[in-house]
């Protein structure tokens, strides 16, 4: 049976001019696979705080001088620590496949005279910023230049 | 709060949109070396050392992209996290988005306020 998806939860505080029917769930949610990848999508989120706080924890024990940043570095050989740390990473490559293979349908049709480049070349030139950077952050952090 | 939260709801939408692109883009790097690389010995332990970092972040043009790209790997995530953790439980059809976006957003908040001022610290 279809229900209502808290209908009021993303209303204007104040009515529009225009009468909108409420959001409805389908009736097979959420068993629906495209649904669980929807939400999956959605509670990334969590990790992602998490990881905001995790990277804000080693700046904080790298400000405090090398005792706490050595003390932090031993602190992530614990198994749980490599866990978290690659549930992050499947979650940012999760996030990163969907969102960029999203992105190029996100964008405008035109912007004043302009238009968008086609959307594999969108796609391409994300893929090429996200592999780039990441081969220039691993090897700066990782001692191979610089 | 509601009104308050739609005034403000471009600058939020603009931090999780720059979570979710930049985000993504470097928290692999990050963890590849500093999460996973060092503690699986993949990574030597020269790399990161305190000294070696303290080095970078001592120079005066390197030294400013370091701070950058450190904070943008703490506040971005935060801010994608919060956002899609409020929209998360709106689809569970918890019924409190009044209390839990702006407590969501409170703690991005801090937390970037946070990364900003360890920042300036290092």
């Amino acid at each position: 049976m279809a229900q209502t998806a808290n209908p009021r939860a993303m209303a204007p505080a104040k009515p529009g001019p225009t009468r909108t029917a409420a959001p409805m769930k389908p009736g097979n949610w959420p068993s629906s696979a495209r649904y669980r990848t929807y939400l999956g999508f959605d509670l990334t989120g969590l990790v992602y705080l998490l990881a905001g706080f995790a990277v804000l924890g080693a700046a904080r024990a790298f400000a405090k001088g090398p005792d706490a940043w050595n003390a932090l570095l031993a602190s992530y050989k614990h198994p749980l620590w490599i866990l978290f740390h690659l549930v992050v990473l499947a979650s940012v490559v999760f996030v990163g496949v969907r969102f960029f293979r999203l992105f190029p349908k996100a964008q405008p049709p035109q912007i004043g005279p302009a238009k968008p480049p086609p959307g594999p070349l969108i796609h391409a030139g994300l893929y090429a910023a996200w592999i780039g950077a990441t081969i220039v952050l691993a090897a700066i952090l990782g001692g191979v230049i610089l | 709060m509601k009104a308050f939260l739609l005034k403000i709801e471009p600058v939020i939408w603009l931090l999780f949109g720059a979570g979710i692109m930049v985000g993504t883009i470097l928290l692999p790097g990050y963890l590849l070396t500093v999460g996973l690389g060092a503690p699986l010995g993949l990574v030597s332990a020269d790399a990161l050392s305190y000294d070696r970092l303290h080095g970078m972040v001592s120079h005066p043009i390197g030294g400013l992209v370091f701070r950058l790209v450190l904070l943008a790997l703490i506040a971005l995530p935060l801010w994608k996290g919060a956002h899609h953790l409020r929209h998360f439980l709106i689809d569970m059809n918890v019924h409190a988005d009044s209390v839990v976006a702006p407590l969501l957003y409170l703690i991005a908040a801090v937390g970037s306020v946070c990364g900003i001022l360890t920042v300036l610290a290092l």
